[in-house]
């Protein structure tokens, strides 16, 4: 348990520090070391050593300590370790292994999913079939007659006059198209 | 303030306990039963039943005694395991909200922390019956493979039984800590806990003032039920054959039938052969019973329930092969729950680690112990390095005398007003901080109340703590007349005898806060509620015989989410020490988009689909801008208890933005939870 200058001095300078920083462990630390490391961080650190101080205690300690995780995760890991060890050479203080902007795919429920009755259920699956095959125009064949069954299902009339739309602006991007709406 | 339990909520059986200087205790109820069977019965007379009077209702009244919850909670209606579940339990379950699995009894619908609420309140109150005080925080143990769906379902379950639930606790963590409180020496442990619903293997360092989870793996749904199951099979194909008769069609039967494989299961456990009479199940063509018995050796059993053994094993080969050790690091090998006594398990767990399992603590037991032991820990006041609480005015002899007993022995460190002297001393003296350094000023409050020690200050001079739903239910519901059976005298009514402990025998009497004798409040004190009364259990107490170690305890599953082509972009893994946390930058994908969805699941596999979806997270009001332009950071937080936490931030403008995650089944909303709460209460539990 730290006191809480020492957790602030620790948190404020946790942005600047390399992972062996955070533990306090020299680089070249034989994996023991860097386990006996951790386990002191974790005395220091650990939020449930905080359970009697002012809840913001716990809270800084908190925050340490997740980065200490971070760290004790990587360097623990002779593969993840060396690859961060060559990172550091130029100047990466935390392995980023894509953390930035992976975009999720917007997904859009299949048009199975959208239509309501058994029967019309089917022939969206068909339509999604044709979709992904690439055959739109049969696609809105079975569309529409889905639409038949589904007379009173809105959203599966919107999607109608979407594929109608893909059809006359773009056939070839539809897929993408499909995928990015919403 | 009252006192902090452990608590194993098992899918068989639930017990409680509580730990004192240091020192686990499970508690007995009032016929010395340790073991509270987790079986809710719903008796037509509008009370609620829970343990063994509910588990004797299951053959007469099996539609409404509803039992094995905890294979459920937490599961979509569409999960195999519910599917399972709807076939085999004959109780009814239906589809709720969000795929949600919800209960039917006498006519209501019940969602499972409620379920589960009723049995944590049948432990709550055998531990307040026990101790004589009353008990609002629990630690509350699950499988180490829960997943944060079943995690967060039984958190709400102890919130509903009227607990603050300290800690969401892996089992196997739990018994290590028992264990391990008992054993004192470093090593590296593996824990086989083979409950009545789950199988969890976890390995750990259990090094001094640390106790370390390497890895934790496990079968959520694989227990001493599924050898039940296995023997009421066989008992099945006995009727069959010698009948042409299907036991299974008939309910009361099928109970019936599963009641006695468990005992013959037990009995096979001690001799090698066992036989059970069944002269109550099949009727000849004049009505009457006609005689049967079944008998079976236990090579025969050991024959059927191998393959499920088998899967262990697998388990704890894959769990012990991820983290790069062989069966010859592991020190020792710990048999926790109670299917572990079969002759089987204990053989095959040998074999496989080839070296002696250890049996030194009572496997139905330990778990709960060592949960106590965590919740003494977490507990203000009692915790492992106990501080200060800000109420307390110290006078200079007893600082010097703090710090006298600091500088003797700071192992000892005592509880309580000295100890928040201890706090400080050993901050100002260890802490080697720059001499420049300003001085330590934490901002703590010292207002007059008692004075002199706390050791000294009267109980009644304490202030009540009231309980959490206080809050939630400003406005308390009349009670509904209940049967005659509920309505026994209840504590601060008048019925009760004078001088009785203040423990509310029923959830109702704890809601009637007021009627309690009274606790006269001292003067206000300047501070927040919750930090400004001193517990009295605290100030009577010894210090700790020894300290707890501090758990690192582990995430079980991995979390990602889907990202293009299926796939699945893991952002916390397996066995990361928790609290953890990842941030991940999210870009728009079409012009003008202003809402990013981000599906999420637990799972290993790197295809999206073939993981546990938890549900959607949803960023929302976004500013309408060209594709890519809007980036916003989401930190996914897994919190000590493993439950996932979700905050978004704008890049651009760093402000915090709308997230909102929709997780399938959760019953989070205030407004459920008041109505679940308030449901509670308009049942006593029995």
């Amino acid at each position: 348990m730290a006191t809480l200058y020492a957790l602030q001095t620790r948190l404020a300078l946790v942005d600047e520090q390399s992972y062996y920083e955070i533990l306090r462990v020299p680089s070249g630390a034989p994996s023991s070391e860097i386990k006996a490391a951790f386990h002191e961080f974790a005395l220091d650190c650990h939020p449930d050593q905080y359970v009697d101080a002012p809840s913001f205690e716990g809270q800084i300690a908190g925050e340490i300590f997740k980065r200490g995780v971070e760290a004790y995760r990587v360097l623990s890991k002779p593969a993840a370790r060396s690859r961060y060890d060559q990172g550091l050479l130029h100047g990466h203080l935390r392995l980023v292994d894509g953390t930035n902007s992976v975009p999720p795919p917007p997904r859009m429920l299949t048009l199975e999913e959208v239509a309501i009755r058994p029967k019309a259920k089917q022939l969206a699956l068909k339509a999604d079939r044709m979709i992904s095959a690439g055959r739109l125009d049969d696609a809105r064949v079975a569309l529409v007659t889905a639409i038949q069954e589904d007379y009173d299902n809105d959203d599966l009339k919107e999607r109608l006059n979407a594929l109608m739309e893909a059809i006359a602006l773009e056939p070839m991007s539809l897929e993408v198209d499909y995928g990015a709406r919403r | 303030m009252g006192v902090g339990v452990g608590i194993d909520l098992g899918t068989t059986n639930t017990v409680v306990a509580v730990a004192r200087d240091g020192q686990p205790v499970t508690l007995a109820d009032e016929g010395g039963r340790r073991l509270i069977p987790s079986f809710v019965s719903f008796h037509p007379s509008g009370r609620v039943l829970v343990g063994e009077a509910a588990k004797e209702r299951r053959v007469v009244d099996p539609e409404n005694t509803i039992s094995s919850i905890k294979r459920l909670i937490g599961r979509t209606y569409a999960s195999d395991e519910v599917q399972r579940a709807l076939r085999a339990m004959p109780f009814e379950l239906v589809e709720g909200d969000k795929q949600a699995v919800r209960v039917v009894a006498r006519g209501e619908i019940y969602t499972l922390p409620e379920i589960s609420a009723f049995v944590l309140r049948r432990a709550k109150a055998v531990a307040e019956a026990a101790l004589g005080e009353v008990v609002d925080k629990a630690v509350i143990t699950v499988p180490a493979n829960f997943n944060d769906p079943q995690r967060a379902a039984t958190k709400l379950a102890g919130k509903l039984a009227g607990l603050e639930v300290l800690r969401i606790l892996n089992e196997p963590t739990a018994a290590a800590l028992a264990y391990g409180q008992a054993a004192g020496t470093p090593e590296r442990v593996a824990v086989y806990d083979l409950g009545g619903g789950t199988f969890d293997v976890t390995l750990l360092d259990l090094s001094g003032s640390v106790f370390e989870v390497l890895a934790t793996g496990g079968d959520t749904s694989l227990g001493g039920d599924d050898v039940d199951h296995v023997i009421v099979t066989e008992m099945t194909s006995f009727f069959l054959q010698r009948f042409r008769f299907d036991p299974r069609v008939d309910p009361v039967a099928r109970a019936s039938l599963r009641a006695r494989a468990e005992r013959l299961k037990h009995a096979l456990s001690e001799r090698e052969e066992s036989s059970v009479e069944m002269n109550d199940i099949v009727r000849g063509d004049g009505g009457a019973f006609l005689p049967a018995t079944f008998s079976m050796d236990r090579k025969r059993l050991e024959e059927l329930t191998k393959p499920l053994i088998d899967r262990t094993i697998e388990t704890c080969r894959f769990s012990i092969e991820t983290i790069g050790l062989t069966c010859a690091d592991i020190d020792r090998v710990l048999l926790v729950g109670g299917a572990t006594r079969m002759p089987m398990v204990a053989r095959q767990v040998e074999e496989y680690f080839k070296r002696p399992t250890s049996t030194r603590v009572n496997p139905d037991e330990v778990v709960a112990m060592g949960a106590a032991l965590q919740a003494a820990a977490l507990t203000k006041g009692h915790s492992r390095r106990a501080a200060q609480p800000p109420t307390v005015k110290i006078s200079r002899a007893d600082r010097e005398a703090a710090v006298a007993a600091v500088m003797g022995a700071d192992a000892a460190a005592p509880f309580g007003a000295v100890a928040a002297v201890v706090h400080e001393v050993v901050a100002e003296a260890v802490d080697a901080s720059p001499p420049a350094a300003p001085p330590k000023a934490p901002p703590r409050p010292r207002p007059v109340a008692a004075t002199g020690a706390v050791a000294h200050a009267p109980p009644e001079e304490l202030e009540e703590v009231e309980p959490d739903f206080e809050d939630l239910l400003p406005e308390l519901i009349p009670d509904e007349p209940l049967s005659q059976e509920a309505a026994a005298p209840r504590p601060g009514t008048g019925l009760a005898p004078p001088g009785s402990p203040p423990v509310p025998a029923s959830f109702d009497a704890e809601l009637h806060v007021p009627e309690r004798p009274q606790a006269v409040s001292p003067p206000a004190p300047a501070v927040a509620p919750a930090l400004s009364s001193p517990d009295p259990g605290v100030a009577v107490q010894p210090p700790p015989a020894r300290s707890v170690p501090l758990l690192v305890d582990v995430t079980p599953i991995s979390l990602g989410v889907e990202v293009a082509g299926g796939y699945c972009d893991f952002l916390i893994r397996a066995n990361t020490p928790v609290p953890c946390d990842r941030k991940r930058v999210f870009r728009t994908a079409s012009d003008g988009q202003t809402a990013v969805v981000v599906r999420v699941v637990q799972g290993e596999s790197e295809k999206f689909s073939e993981n546990t979806y938890l549900g959607d997270l949803e960023l929302t009001d976004l500013p309408p801008a060209p594709r890519g332009e809007v980036e916003i950071a989401v930190t996914f937080e897994i919190d000590a208890d493993g439950i996932l936490n979700v905050r978004a931030t704008d890049q651009a403008s760093g402000r915090e933005t709308l997230a909102r995650i929709n997780l399938l089944g959760a019953q989070s909303d205030a407004s459920d939870v008041a109505a679940m709460l308030a449901r509670q209460r308009r049942h006593d539990v029995a």
